[in-house]
């Protein structure tokens, strides 16, 4: 009868209370030209109806699309290090970056930072290919992508300009896959999430890199064929301007 | 000053991937190879992955070799028949080579079997080329003149389907030169290679052809097989970026010439034994890096393997 009661309170009392977050980013699409050699976003957001500053926290993580990984080890056979065992893991996003205004596990307890993929260490793959135990390769796993730049955790980076108004700056490397990425905004109170939004940012090429990965795809003979014309073109070119006078 | 790969997905600077193709281009004019056995590595060591850098190599071999073999022609000094022999195995052996290429991709033992196949070609052949050149060398310097090798192929004479070659003056079976195409075809698309550097020996070696006319027809027989490879790659693997050939190939025509007028001055013997160094220090290097302990047992692929 009590706890019914206390539901009912909390109930009508999250409407009224309850902080919210607004938030944006810079560019909802990354166009990947001839000169493209990584670019920044920036996150920024408003806190509505804010409580007190303390025991408040922003986390903002852009995931990228999922992306199939293998890890091998290598062993030495017959004085050769060859690849042996390897682990493949499904699910796992291509690129992950994570700011923070606190370091996260100061932030949350593990459950709720695995509930929501917040923090490297919590991302949990959809499906594990490996005949003996996988977690070497998942440390090996995370190791390289966070020596790739593709996976980052950048604690303390959150700028607030004012108590309620925040933004940061985001890195998107050269290297990342094309794809739809996610930019995730949460709000913890307390250890808990109040509130999250979550916006879609597309990075692709364009103009004629995507012409011509399209048609290597697409039209992959003609393509070919037109590398091998290319070469002996400028081979038969070269040739000629520096043919020696006879 | 970067330019992005539309097939890697990787942004390089692309001075650097001239120079590259400039130096690469200038020791096959000089040398008279076709320059993949350097160039395959080279990529791979600038971070390109190395499927793109085995099947975009080819398009740089294709287009030294082109220029090379357009000067040969126009001193008639390329056998046709002999080539045409040549690259019937040759085919065969480049499809065989794609279908081992992408098998080895999915079992990933795909680096392994380059690097060994790397290191045994290239040491074998290496060696041999030293121990030839220093004592012509030697020879030289001493005033005597080498007597030519005795013509022993008691074994290529039994072999049945003979055909006459005239421009090589030769009467043999098409046999050795069709299993010497198909080696060549299949190691093309594995390593990324024209095989210039197992052809000529192979020819001048097992076939005893005349040293005038194995050039023009090496190259004949190189520039069909990595223009076929390069398709094949192209259509099977995905792997050819042609932003990346196009740079390699700008480089690699412009240094082909040059070094091509730097080796019309230098004797015959210290041009092999400077490929002979070049071939044994690539060699030296792929070795250490089996051997060695790597800095991290692990690695990652992404993607599909």
């Amino acid at each position: 009868m009590r706890r019914a009661l206390l539901a009912v309170l909390l109930l009508l009392s999250v409407p009224v209370r309850a902080e919210d977050l607004v938030s944006g980013i810079s560019q909802d699409i990354i166009q990947i030209t001839s000169n493209y050699t990584g670019t920044d976003i920036v996150v920024f957001g408003a806190i509505e109806r804010a409580d007190k500053a303390r025991g408040r926290d922003i986390v903002v993580v852009v995931r990228g699309p999922d992306t199939p990984m293998t890890v091998r080890r290598r062993d030495r056979f017959a004085g050769v290090w060859v690849n042996s065992d390897s682990a493949r893991f499904e699910g796992l996003p291509g690129y992950y970056y994570l700011a923070s205004s606190e370091p996260v596990d100061l932030i949350a307890p593990p459950r709720a930072l695995a509930n929501y993929g917040i923090g490297m260490r919590y991302l949990i793959p959809s499906q594990i290919g490996s005949h003996h135990d996988a977690r070497p390769f998942k440390d090996a796993a995370l190791r390289h992508l966070k020596e790739r730049g593709l996976y980052t955790e950048a604690p303390g980076t959150i700028d607030f300009l004012s108590e309620t108004l925040f933004r940061t700056r985001i890195p998107v490397p050269a290297d990342v896959a094309r794809g739809q990425y996610n930019v995730e905004v949460y709000l913890f109170r307390d250890g808990e999430v109040v509130s999250a939004q979550s916006t879609p940012l597309f990075i692709d090429q364009t103009g004629i890199e995507r012409r011509l990965f399209n048609l290597a795809h697409n039209a992959p003979l003609f393509y070919g064929l037109a590398c091998v014309f290319m070469a002996m073109l400028l081979g038969w070119i070269s040739s000629v301007l520096f043919r020696r006078p006879a | 000053m970067e330019i992005y790969l539309p097939v890697a997905e990787m942004s390089v600077p692309w001075i650097v991937m001239i120079a590259l193709g400039l130096l690469v281009g200038f020791l096959s004019g000089m040398f008279g190879v076709g320059g993949g056995f350097l160039m395959t590595p080279l990529l791979v060591f600038c971070g390109i992955p190395s499927t793109v850098a085995v099947a975009t190599t080819l398009s740089h071999v294709t287009a030294s070799s082109m220029s090379g073999a357009l000067a040969q022609w126009r001193k008639r000094a390329i056998d046709f028949p002999m080539a045409g022999v040549m690259l019937a195995g040759g085919l065969v052996g480049t499809l065989f080579g794609v279908w081992l290429f992408a098998l080895m991709r999915r079992q990933g033992q795909m680096d392994l079997i380059v690097a060994l196949t790397y290191v045994i070609m290239l040491g074998s052949i290496g060696i041999i080329m030293l121990r030839e050149s220093l004592a012509s060398l030697q020879a030289w310097r001493s005033g005597v003149t080498l007597s030519s090798r005795t013509v022993n192929r008691g074994w290529i004479q039994a072999l049945p389907f003979k055909m006459r070659f005239r421009q090589s003056r030769l009467y043999i079976s098409i046999i050795p030169p069709m299993a010497i195409g198909f080696v060549v075809g299949a190691l093309s698309a594995i390593m990324g290679i024209g095989g210039g550097f197992i052809v000529v020996p192979a020819m001048i070696y097992i076939l005893r052809m005349p040293t005038n006319v194995v050039m023009g027809t090496s190259l004949l027989q190189i520039i069909v097989i990595t223009a076929v490879t390069t398709v094949l790659q192209a259509t099977s693997n995905y792997a050819v970026d042609i932003v990346l050939a196009l740079l390699l190939v700008a480089g690699g025509v412009v240094g082909a010439q040059l070094g091509v007028r730097v080796g019309a001055k230098m004797r015959g013997e210290q041009l092999r034994l400077g490929l002979a160094i070049v071939v044994l220090v690539v060699a030296a290097v792929l070795l250490w890096r089996l051997v060695a302990r790597p800095a991290d047992v692990y690695s990652l692929t992404l993607g599909q393997p």
